[in-house]
């Protein structure tokens, strides 16, 4: 792509990351625009999209997957993602995923090879399965990083707003560092360092990503993932007791020989279906923890996140809001048997969408293009199939 | 730009907005569609002055349509037009029918599809009955066919696989029958699959169905008892409790004969890959692999305990029904063996089984005994 030519703001301005904070006004001579005092304007995210409408989409894709034994998949995936993108707007603008589903099936089809090869080797275990599961496996972990890193450039490049793509810089070197060395040392501190590693992924994330030529740089501090992963921590250890109380009177109650307690055998029913109603309530509170990591994660990324200097994101969602969301979503799907698995997504991402606003001191007009490469699909394939989370 | 007015059915013209693929900003535009050619015109705002680019209608890339979403056409240059007029949009489309790429042109079928309730459900209707008939007739098709395919050293570790996992207490324990009578039934067996032919790594494995047998019975735990199985390379496994409840080695033999024939038709292999094929059916839908592959993984196991469906079974029986009538002329010792296996009873015959309920037939996978000694009778019948 040659240079802008069309923009009237020297180009440079969308291109460096401007050490500026939206509070103050950042007099300097490159910016013109801003030498005055530079007004805020906050444009609120929408989501448009409906549960009826998604529902439709979600069963014609869930369709045309089976009718086609897969083929269609990757045509699904991308829809999907078209719908959620196409109906999420800033300013007046919605967002476009242009993925290619053809790149995508050609991927799945590759890491469905694999998965296949393996799973084959450890079930029917036919002559040399050992080396043949084990090159894979060991090849899987190694390539960890680097399949992470090619998906985000993947999903970046196939992000479009206003007519620009997103683009992701991440290097591989970096990817390592984020996913490899903190993921290990994660597991070898037993999950005294798992906050430093959620830390050191977002910021590869956000730094690396840009809009058109305009970098973003991330302001997160990494004590404030600790304190996620610590709220968390004593969410659960607070479950614990509050459960842990009326089972410990349980069996004080069952162990006493009193003749008041009625026929030992409904005492003993009623303590099994107690204790499992309170497994259940444990296993509620453990996923509820963890739906607040997500969501408050995501909340402090957005509100560390920078983009051209010029843009910030901020988020007004609330983490638990969202937790509960999450929790009784599954609790919906598994009532409905899935059917409602549409508008638990509708659901989710209407109340994220609508509880992030973008801030400007300048117009969002004014963003220029990047160099458009191909991005390969792979990466992209892996983390999909493979069920990698990314952190989204 | 020419007018709508004459030449309506030639030329298309829609408002939008048009982003110039260098900038973010969006300006108002108007394209128009004359003939085969596409005009995009921006005119002058505050900030620079207007535009317009021509382009034929064969270059420009239309978006196929999602329900709620502006509608998108591209063109060579990265630039792009928005409009949220669809039906103008679809009359494009029709015009350049013939050079968008198949996929696209199908993805508005699709589109078609979610836009109607009536259409989704018809949809959904349309998909249990393939689902239906995939699992019911499409998938045993295949399996079929790919069991006839797989090569017999496929085979022969499979066998050995299945063995190491049950060849242990609780399930086997070592053969109690003394060597002379393990010599005698290995005769019997080398006679049997001599007939029954084909190249499968043969072998009878004599084993001890409830290995601990502690007075208990088979209270709380998994026992085979008097059993015989077949393994997809050959390998047959028959226990002494069923050895004892035999009155002649004939009845063995057709019990082996039966065996053979669950190898040579492959049922045991079909049956896996059934499972593995239904494994994959889901992955389709769920999209999942991780979860398919603990699934696939835990198969084989269970289908171990749920056996042969009601064709092979009778497909086995044809071919022991062959053997006996040919050895003996007779299927009977086979039909007084079921029977005892059947009642768990030493002393009956096959007049003691009672022809059960039509429906608690119809709901069993496996023939129902009296079923399948009725059966051996007509094959009897038949050869006289
Ligand atoms: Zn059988």
């Amino acid at each position: 792509m040659p240079d802008p030519s069309f923009s009237s703001m020297p180009p440079e301005r969308q291109a460096d990351a401007l050490p500026l904070t939206l509070t103050k006004s950042g007099p300097d001579s490159q910016l013109p625009a801003l030498q005055a005092t530079p007004t805020i304007s906050a444009y609120p995210m929408r989501f448009t999209g409906t549960a009826g409408e998604f529902f439709r989409l979600w069963i014609v894709n869930t369709a045309l997957s089976i009718v086609t034994l897969g083929l269609y998949l990757p045509w699904a995936r991308v829809r999907t993602r078209q719908y959620f993108y196409g109906h999420t707007w800033v300013d007046g603008q919605n967002f476009e995923y242009t993925a290619n589903p053809v790149a995508l099936l050609r991927g799945y089809l590759i890491v469905a090879a694999f998965f296949g090869v393996y799973t084959l080797a450890t079930n029917i275990q036919f002559q040399g399965w050992e080396w043949v599961a084990g090159i894979i496996a060991v090849s899987f972990v190694a390539l960890y990083p680097w399949l992470v890193m090619k998906s985000l450039r993947f999903l970046a490049a196939s992000t479009t707003h206003r007519g620009l793509n997103f683009r992701f810089h991440g290097q591989a070197g970096g990817a390592y560092v984020a996913y490899g060395v903190a993921n290990v040392a994660a597991v070898i501190s037993s999950s005294l360092a798992l906050p430093w590693a959620w830390f050191m992924q977002r910021r590869y994330q956000v730094e690396n990503a840009a809009y058109g030529r305009a970098r973003a740089t991330f302001r997160g501090d990494i004590g404030n993932f600790y304190i996620i992963g610590l709220t968390a921590l004593g969410m659960v250890i607070g479950a614990g007791i509050v459960l842990a109380v009326p089972v410990i009177t349980g069996f004080a109650l069952l162990t006493s020989d009193d003749p008041f307690s009625g026929s030992r055998d409904a005492g003993f029913l009623g303590a099994m279906a107690g204790i499992a109603v309170l497994y259940l309530a444990f296993l509620a509170a453990y996923s509820l923890a963890w739906q607040y990591i997500r969501g408050a994660t995501l909340k402090l990324v957005l509100n560390s996140t920078e983009l051209g200097g010029v843009v910030r994101t901020r988020a007004t969602f609330s983490p638990w809001m969202l937790a509960w969301i999450g929790l009784s979503n599954a609790a919906v799907q598994v009532i409905t048997l899935g059917l409602a698995t549409p508008w638990a997504a509708v659901r989710r991402t209407r109340y994220i969408m609508e509880g992030i606003q973008v801030l400007a001191i300048a117009s969002l007009d004014d963003f220029a293009a990047d160099v458009t490469l191909n991005e390969n699909a792979l990466g992209e394939a892996a983390t999909e199939l493979l069920d990698i989370q990314l952190g989204f | 730009m020419n007018g709508k007015s004459g030449e309506s059915l030639s030329t298309v013209e829609v408002e939008g907005i048009y982003f110039d693929g260098r900038s973010s900003r969006d300006r108002a535009a108007r394209l128009t569609v004359q003939g085969d050619q596409v005009t995009v015109q921006t005119s002058a705002d505050g900030v620079s002055g207007g535009t317009e680019a021509r382009w034929p209608l064969a270059r420009v890339s239309i978006d196929p349509p999602l329900p709620g979403v502006r509608r998108v056409l591209k063109f060579p240059d990265r630039t792009r037009f928005e409009t949220e007029d669809d039906a103008a949009i679809r009359a494009i489309e029709r015009r350049a029918r013939r050079t968008r790429p198949l996929s696209d042109r199908m993805l508005g079928g699709v589109r078609q599809l979610e836009g109607s309730w009536g259409l989704t459900f018809a949809a959904l209707g349309l998909m249990g009955a393939f689902v239906w008939g995939f699992i019911a007739f499409g998938l045993p098709a295949i399996a079929r066919g790919a069991a006839a395919a797989t090569p017999s050293r496929v085979l022969t570790t499979f066998d050995r696989e299945t063995v190491d996992l049950l060849d242990k207490p609780p399930y086997l324990g070592p053969s109690k029958l003394s060597a002379a009578r393990q010599a005698e039934l290995q005769r019997g067996f080398r006679q049997v699959v001599g007939w029954a032919g084909g190249a499968y790594s043969y072998r009878l494995l004599l084993r001890d169905g409830e290995p601990e047998d502690d007075g208990n019975g088979s209270f709380g735990g998994f026992s085979l008892g008097a059993n015989a199985f077949a393994l997809p390379g050959g390998t047959v496994v028959m226990t002494d409790q069923l050895v004892a409840l035999a009155r002649s080695d004939r009845e063995l033999l057709g019990v082996l004969a039966h065996e053979s024939g669950h190898v040579t038709h492959r049922h045991g292999l079909a049956g896996v890959y059934q499972a593995l094929g239904l494994t994959l059916l889901t992955t389709v839908v769920t999209g999942d692999l991780v979860s398919a592959g603990t699934f696939a993984a835990a198969a084989p196991a269970a289908l171990l305990q749920r056996g042969y469906s009601r064709a092979a079974e009778t497909q086995a029986d044809e071919v022991a029904g062959a053997f006996m009538l040919e050895k003996y002329r007779t299927t009977r010792p086979l039909r007084d063996i079921l029977a005892r296996l059947e009642n768990k009873d030493a002393k009956a015959d096959e007049s003691s089984v009672q022809s059960g309920n039509r429906i608690e037939d119809l709901l069993q996978s496996h023939p129902g005994t009296a079923n399948r000694i009725e059966h051996l009778r007509a094959l009897e019948q038949a050869a006289k």
